[in-house]
């Protein structure tokens, strides 16, 4: 699993952020050729914690503003973690300040 | 519109062409389209002195966009989703904010009710409206009482959804340049109380007038232009002619001079692939690889001078399509019928006599009569003492009349007043030849 984390963009023109959606696009659809995109989804902003007994405290977080923000999560197939974060490295948003958490899904063995 | 013209047709249809793997590719600039039709629409709801709140809309609005469908999922139909998100914004700014005053009248009291709210902003996204709105953008763009440059730098950022950097890249110039000229219209809009109405009657005329001048200077900024990108100067031509075909197809301003003026961007934009060489030196029509200009695109420029015909309009776009199409219609520059060139610059001249017509008179008169009656007609010309292609024209005229001393004068004076590359290049080149 892919969790892709960053800042809100810049200021774009829309040409900007076409071009930028345009590279996103292709990432997946280069994965996909090769088997490894699985789905995607985004996310939107803000959510709520919960937490304490029985739930009790509600507050609205986690990931709520500034770096903290979570854009969205692929699932890809990937042979070990080195090639995930080989795959992870082609993500087009690290000169915008997204940062890219690389996790890996336990497979249960019955 | 032939689907063989990627110029022409790029607003129309086919937003989306489907891919392998199911992955789809959005149409080139479709954003930026949409920002444009977006802004029109929400401008009019609103009224254009909220200008600056519809842009934040439609930029939120893109944003969203950007920030779900990078993870793989593209909705079926991008500008109905994109219209959907814009005009719920809209609906939650207008509930918000209860400053209706700002709000255009004939809208106000619609918004007011929960009744209507909604039902108004819908209605005003179907696809007529989107074109009667960007129409009624266009005519408060191009208001006469905005300057011209401001115009053009308004049009470009509202209708066409550049962005003020993008703009400034176009024009080789800096992004406070293009602020301060998009200030200024706006400032306009607000003493002027500017409105988005398509103006009727006596109005109409002068006022589609004003648009059309500001849309071929559009075109003529990424025609003439030796920016170094040619992208840049496509985009442009390309602008220019996606809204003059929006006026060509709309009953109100679907003018014969509305078409004459397309018919000449196509002309024109025909050619655009051959006039510069890959070091972006101008190549002379006389030089240029007729075989590589655009036939789709000169077919269409047959196609709109035709339907604008009319025996009781003649525009300066008709003479100007009508010389570009003997251009576009000859088989070589040998071969070119310069007697009727030379008569349509006649007329236009008498249409617009300034120094720039007069000057592409005298040349046309160079090679339907002669060398001596060009010099002649030149030497007449008053107005272009700083115009570099006045002197290129006569040290053209000196060389071919084998007077090479005269024309080495005046191809170094040429040289000496622009700051073109490409043109000084072609300069030296004569001038090493005489």
């Amino acid at each position: 699993m892919l969790i892709f984390q960053g800042p809100l963009p810049p200021k774009m023109s829309p040409d900007q952020m076409q071009e930028n959606m345009g590279k996103w696009m292709a990432w997946i659809d280069k994965l996909a050729k090769k088997e490894q995109y699985v789905s995607g989804e985004p996310l939107l902003p803000g959510g709520k914690l919960v937490a304490g007994t029985n739930g009790k405290t509600v507050t609205d977080g986690p990931y709520t503003e500034g770096k903290e923000i979570v854009g969205g999560f692929f699932i890809i197939n990937a042979k070990d973690i080195a090639e995930a974060v080989a795959i992870s490295k082609e993500c087009p948003d690290f000169d915008l300040g997204t940062t890219v958490q690389v996790r890996q899904v336990m497979k249960m063995d019955m | 519109m032939g689907s063989d013209i990627r110029i022409c047709t790029l607003p129309i249809i086919h937003y989306l062409t489907k891919e392998s793997n199911d992955i789809r590719k959005l149409v080139d600039h479709l954003f930026r389209h949409e920002s444009g039709k977006m802004v029109s629409v929400l401008s009019r709801v609103l009224g254009l002195q909220n200008l600056e709140v519809a842009y934040d809309i439609v930029q939120d609005t893109l944003l969203q966009a950007m920030s779900t469908w990078s993870f793989g999922q593209i909705p079926d139909n991008p500008s109905a989703w994109l219209y959907r998100v814009a005009r719920n914004k809209a609906i939650d700014f207008l509930r918000r904010e209860k400053k209706f005053r700002e709000i255009s009248p004939q809208y106000a009291y619609l918004v007011q009710s929960e009744w209507t709210l909604s039902p108004t902003i819908n209605n005003l996204f179907l696809d007529n409206e989107i074109e009667d709105s960007q129409l009624r953008m266009m005519f408060a763009c191009c208001h006469p009482s905005i300057p011209e440059e401001s115009q053009i730098a308004l049009t470009l950022k509202t209708l066409c959804g550049l962005s003020i950097s993008e703009i400034a890249k176009a024009f080789l110039t800096n992004d406070d340049t293009i602020s301060k000229r998009i200030y200024r219209a706006k400032e306009k809009i607000k003493s002027e109380r500017i409105e988005l109405i398509v103006p009727s009657g006596d109005e109409l005329h002068v006022r589609l007038d004003a648009v059309l001048k500001s849309l071929y200077l559009l075109f003529n900024e990424g025609y003439n232009s030796s920016h170094p990108e040619r992208l840049i100067r496509e985009d442009l031509c390309e602008e220019a002619m996606r809204l003059c075909l929006l006026l060509t197809q709309h009953s109100l301003t679907g003018y014969p001079r509305s078409k004459a003026l397309l018919s000449l961007m196509c002309f024109q934009s025909s050619r655009l692939n051959t006039r510069l060489d890959e070091k972006g030196n101008i190549i002379l029509l006389k030089n240029q690889e007729r075989n590589k200009w655009n036939r789709s695109l000169i077919r269409k420029g047959f196609e709109y001078i035709e339907a604008a015909a009319e025996p009781f309009e003649v525009s300066t776009y008709h003479l100007e399509a009508g010389i570009a199409s003997i251009h576009a219609a000859s088989p070589s520059f040998e071969k070119t019928d310069w007697k009727s060139i030379y008569h349509l610059y006649q007329m236009l001249y008498e249409l617009q006599p300034n120094p720039v017509v007069a000057m592409n008179k005298a040349i046309a008169s160079a090679y339907a009569i002669s060398k001596e009656k060009a010099l002649e007609e030149l030497q007449q010309i008053k107005g272009l003492e700083k115009h570099h292609l006045y002197y290129a024209s006569m040290g053209e005229m000196y060389f071919d009349l084998h007077q090479k001393e005269n024309a080495k004068k005046y191809f170094e004076k040429a040289y000496n007043l622009t700051d073109s590359q490409s043109e000084r290049q072609l300069l030296l080149e004569k001038i090493s030849l005489c």
